[in-house]
């Protein structure tokens, strides 16, 4: 089991001048620090329009600056936006290219179809087309890496025979993945022979569920790359600190400021009803499973809040229902002091990490041993 | 630190807010409703005058128009036309009504006094034709609503989800201002849906004054259902954040 940072990038008003530097700043130096306790890599969403809840509309830049100061840590574009009217397929086939250049290989390249009224409408895509549009996306971009030319007619985009540089670095390309935020989109995921990002913070029981049915489907796939990357991830937010109690309290409110500004957003469904989003999507889930009751600890099932043992514990139970990475959510509207999201870190580092295989071997030695 | 909230001058507002008999309701079950809704994105800035300061505007803030025709009730056919700005009661999507036009005077007179509708009389009307239904409505003659929905596509009744509706009334027995929420259940048995479009819209009349400019047009359903009107489970301090305001009055 291998761990990750996933970031959002969540701003609070008011934003003045110096507001969306410092939680940029704060971010790059948590992301820094990770490389050096062990973390195997850092994703960042694309999202547009999102006040406060996501200030990052261009993670490949914030992706190219984790990268220059980090050695080991893979980046994870997380996920791209494959609809014509937010991305060209060239321009994600370049700058992706460029991103894992940079990176020295280091790229992984998420992709998804965006799940919210408020980005879709502000770039005036349909609804109804972003899985069509998405699964196009996702046929062509190896194509794009790989072929010396290429030219492409198809439903939602075409090009005349162009020779797309420069290629990836890595070969013969990066891993793909796909956002499961959806009901049923890991089946998507396994039928392409893609890796699946899992973006929602559901139960054992559910993600177990959605985790044999990938594994179960993906060995039939037909894979739209020149690999089949099986590899299932999870989200979850983290908090870690010696004290339980301060560790729930610190982590409720974390996951209690991040999910009540996800609700102010407005999801597809809500306002738009399509065939294509059949659920009420990412932010419901997030609202149920990041907010339950908890268990005696006051911390919500599955949740990487509290102390290192009660994380371990957690963490166990996810690598037991098949998960092969958990990427955390540090932050949300800076709700935890910069100081004390580091100290999670290097707590979990010490404490947590060296519990399970695959997770650095450095990891002890750089958070001061065990 | 929390999102943006509501702004509404509840005082001014309070005026015409229905006097509501308790929050002991029964459930009505209105059988055969055919529901026309629109939702249009407005103006963000000016919207917040239209909602209390206990819901959050949704990001971008919408009104909804809905009308309905209801065949039948307890107390006879009636058809009713309202306009709810979207909004948030802490992670929860609701919708503010501003005001409801209503048809049939002994209709109107429960509604205000069961669920807290703010209603007015007016004369509602739905035209239903192959390529688009209509939706009038009017008060003392003067038309205040016509709307449409455009281009009529089947779709399922499981795509739709209609949000719940939050009415400022003034509880009949303590006197105090309350946010009722009113949550109806839907049985589908038709859906469509299609393009929004605002023909004519007699702001002043809604209440709304200069606050409501519509913007982008986002769809339109038309949906045969049976209705339940059911008891009343929440209300709300309309002066406090619904985080810290809310109250269970029914399971």
């Amino acid at each position: 089991m291998k761990f990750g940072l996933f970031y959002e990038i969540s701003v609070p008003r008011p934003w003045g001048r110096e507001t969306e530097k410092t939680v940029y700043d704060n971010c790059l130096e948590q992301v820094a620090l990770a490389d050096q306790l062990g973390f195997d890599s850092v994703w960042a969403v694309e999202h547009h329009f999102l006040e406060e809840y996501s200030h990052c509309p261009a993670p490949e830049l914030f992706l190219t600056a984790c990268a220059m100061k980090t050695k080991k840590m893979r980046v994870g574009h997380g996920i791209i936006v494959c609809v014509p009217e937010f991305n060209h397929p060239i321009k994600i086939a370049e700058r992706t290219a460029v991103l894992d250049i940079l990176s020295g290989g280091r790229l992984d390249v998420g992709t998804g179809r965006s799940a919210t009224w408020t980005e879709l409408a502000g770039f005036r895509a349909s609804p109804d087309e972003t899985k069509k549009t998405w699964d196009e996306f996702v046929h062509c971009l190896p194509k794009m890496w790989t072929q010396e030319r290429f030219s492409y007619q198809g439903r939602s985009w075409s090009m005349p025979q162009r020779t797309i540089v420069p290629k990836p670095y890595q070969k013969p390309h990066p891993p793909l993945w796909v956002a499961v935020t959806s009901p049923g989109t890991e089946i998507d995921a396994a039928d392409r022979g893609m890796g699946s990002l899992g973006l929602t913070f559901g139960g054992f029981a559910e993600q177990e569920e959605k985790v044999k049915r990938y594994r179960k489907i993906i060995r039939d796939c037909t894979p739209v790359g020149e690999f089949v990357n099986e590899a299932v991830s999870t989200v979850n937010f983290l908090y870690c600190h010696e004290d339980e109690a301060e560790g729930v309290k610190i982590g409720r409110r974390l996951t209690g400021t991040f999910n009540y500004l996800a609700a102010q957003l407005l999801s597809v469904r809500e306002a738009y009803p399509s065939k294509s989003y059949p659920s009420l999507g990412l932010l419901p889930s997030l609202r149920q499973e990041a907010s339950g009751p908890g268990d005696a600890s006051g911390a919500p099932e599955g949740i990487a809040i509290g102390n290192p043992a009660r994380i371990l514990r957690e963490m166990k139970k996810w690598e037991a229902v098949g998960c092969d990475r958990v990427n955390f959510l540090l932050n949300a509207l800076e709700t935890v002091p910069q100081q004390k999201v580091l100290d999670s870190l290097r707590l979990f580092a010490k404490e947590v990490m060296p519990h399970f295989q695959g997770a650095s071997e450095s990891a002890s030695a750089a958070a001061g041993g065990r | 630190m929390p999102p943006r909230y509501g702004k509404l001058d509840l005082a001014a507002w309070a005026k015409s807010a229905p006097a509501i008999n308790g929050y002991k309701t029964e459930p009505w079950i209105l059988k055969g409703a055919r529901i026309v809704t629109l939702n249009m994105e407005i103006d963000d800035d000016p919207a917040d005058n239209l909602l209390p300061a206990t819901m959050h505007p949704s990001i971008p803030e919408y009104a909804t128009f809905c009308v309905t025709n209801y065949p039948d009730s307890p107390v006879g056919p009636f058809s009713i036309a309202e306009l709810r700005v979207s909004g948030r009661t802490g992670v929860r999507p609701r919708g503010f009504v501003l005001r409801s036009f209503c048809d049939n005077e002994n209709a109107r007179r429960e509604l205000a006094a069961r669920w807290g509708y703010p209603t007015v009389a007016g004369e509602v009307k739905l035209s239903i034709r192959h390529d688009r239904v209509v939706a009038h409505a009017s008060a003392g003659g003067k038309p205040v609503l016509e709307c449409e929905l455009l281009d009529r596509d089947v779709i399922s009744g499981g795509d739709i989800q209609y949000i719940a509706s939050m009415h400022l009334a003034r509880n009949h027995d303590d006197g105090k201002l309350v946010l009722v929420q009113v949550d109806p259940e839907f049985t589908f048995s038709k859906a469509e849906r299609g393009k929004p479009r605002v023909i004519l819209l007699d702001n002043d009349a809604f209440g709304a004054g200069a606050n409501l400019r519509l913007a982008n047009p986002i769809s339109a359903t038309f949906t045969t259902a049976d209705v339940t009107l059911p008891k009343i489970r929440y209300i709300c301090n309309p002066e406090l954040p619904a985080m810290q305001g809310t109250t269970k009055v029914a399971a």
